[in-house]
């Protein structure tokens, strides 16, 4: 027998949708306590999420070594040869030295534009479900974070603090589809609006549409007023490819971003900008090609040993 | 009678908000990963009766719109949720063939998991959100479907253990 529904349940139906169509109304019009709820639970979840995260790390680690199997072959071969113990131990070494590194590489980056900052480990990323690209970090209002500061990592931008809660803060992606910043380009100084596009690829809108972008250029962010939502001169992401349509109102170009949006562990919330403006200092330099050793060997027919004479080339 | 014995079902939900936002986010999982919650409350309501269905969706999602990650304002979720538990278990209500399926629950849920976030999208677009390229778009939603279609038949008969003994074991795979 099929369903015909009566009017109780009709009723029902009608006072639930009537109800979230409340909310919605409530929470555009900016009604408070919609936003405390939201904070509310956040901070309530924030030790348990801090907990998922310790207890997750391992199967984490091992479910990134088999996304990444290709890449990691060589090193997984030599893994093998060892011991559970063993293997158990270079795991956890291997979780602290890509943390370190990344550590590393964001004060680094942090030191030279004189930027002060507040380290933070990225405790959970934020499900897609929702066609949005956020994760959460492990410090917040009582280590200095508020809302509107630049994220950063090794590389450079990781996005902006949407939301600060006292132990933790939710931060959009600079992959975010809603997410938009305003760039130039180092060297020429064009500038224009970077989008994301909900991958690590953005696309770059520029202003002025006689200016010509090669591939390859970097792009730095331009900066807000007092350095909220962004710190002048945080490396983007470099031009991968360039949109010449002739009588196109805009020209634009696609971006890769330098953050790899999937691998972060540790980032850096810029809580006071530098005084001066680094300019183009902290544009990444190009890989240089490391010199190859040849070795020469003459061969002289009735000569008792061979003389090997060692070169470098470039 | 009903309504009370809905109100059992809360520390399930709750528990499994709980795991969403503290372990299954941690996971990283490829293609966009699963929302937990939107799956259990799909298949229970695929379990109940078209009004338990409403409700359900109701709590679940009131509760993933208090989630921080959910970028629509609050009752975004909720609505939808609203109207994909009812149709769920509109369709399903009454018809053996279909809740008496394991297969046919577990299909019904991953098309319901899709259009529950189409219609998502779509209200967000309404509302004026970004939602990014449409082969993202697409990859997240065939995503969703993929993990969906994995995980709901882990899970199925567990949540069919606990919606039996909370509703009786009528409904019971």
């Amino acid at each position: 027998m099929r369903y015909g529904g009566d009017n109780r349940g009709r009723l029902l139906i009608i006072v639930l949708l009537v109800t979230s169509l409340f909310l919605i109304t409530l929470d555009l019009r900016g009604v408070q306590v919609i936003d405390g709820l939201r904070t509310g639970t956040q901070t309530a979840l924030t030790p348990v999420q801090k907990a998922g995260s310790w207890l997750v790390s391992p199967f984490r680690n091992f479910l990134s070594d088999v996304t990444h199997l290709g890449r990691t072959r060589n090193q997984m071969e030599k893994l093998t040869a060892e011991n559970e113990k063993l293997r158990l131990t270079l795991q956890n070494r291997k979780t602290a030295d890509a943390q370190l590194k990344q550590l590393k590489g964001v004060l680094n980056l942090a030191g030279t534009a004189g930027y002060e900052v507040v380290n933070a480990k990225v405790i959970s990323q934020g499900s897609t479900t929702s066609f949005t690209q956020t994760i959460t970090i492990d410090a917040g209002t009582s280590s200095g974070v508020r809302a509107n500061m630049t994220v950063l990592s090794g590389y450079g931008l990781v996005g902006v603090v949407k939301y600060a809660y006292r132990d933790s803060a939710l931060v959009q992606l600079a992959s975010d589809p809603a997410f938009k910043i305003g760039a130039r380009i180092a060297g020429t100084q064009q500038i224009g609006i970077l989008s994301g596009q909900g991958t690590r690829k953005g696309v770059l809108q520029l202003l002025d549409n006689t200016t010509q972008v090669r591939k390859g250029d970097v792009l730095l962010a331009r900066g807000s007023q007092n350095g909220r939502p962004f710190v002048p001169g945080v490396p983007i992401g470099e031009v991968t490819s360039v949109d010449n349509s002739p009588g196109a109102v805009t020209q634009t170009a696609d971006v890769k971003f330098y953050t790899n949006f999937s691998t972060l562990g540790v980032v850096a919330v810029v809580v006071s900008g530098s005084s001066a403006d680094p300019r183009d200092s902290l544009v990444p330099p190009k890989p240089r090609p490391t010199p190859l050793p040849t070795v020469t060997i003459y061969a002289t027919p009735g000569a008792v040993e061979p003389t090997p004479t060692p070169t470098a080339t470039k | 009678m009903s309504l009370r014995r809905f109100f059992y079902s809360f520390p399930i939900f709750f528990t499994v908000f709980l795991l969403q936002e503290a372990v299954v986010t941690q996971m990283r999982l490829p293609a966009g990963g699963i929302n937990l919650l939107l799956v259990v409350a799909l298949i229970w309501a695929a379990l109940s009766t078209p009004e338990i269905g409403a409700l359900t969706g109701f709590g679940a999602g009131l509760m993933m719109d208090v989630s921080q990650t959910s970028p629509g304002p609050m009752g975004h979720w909720t609505l939808v949720l609203i109207i994909a538990c009812y149709a769920i278990a509109f369709l399903g209500y009454g018809d053996d063939n279909i809740r008496g399926n394991p297969i046919n629950i577990i299909f019904l849920v991953t098309i319901g998991v899709v259009a529950a976030q189409t219609v998502f999208l779509l209200l967000g677009m309404m509302l004026g959100q970004q939602v990014g390229s449409v082969s993202n778009i697409a990859f997240l939603l065939a995503g969703s479907a993929f993990w969906t279609a994995i995980i709901s038949p882990l899970i199925l008969k567990v949540i069919s253990f606990f919606h039996a003994n909370i509703f009786g074991m009528r409904s019971q795979l």
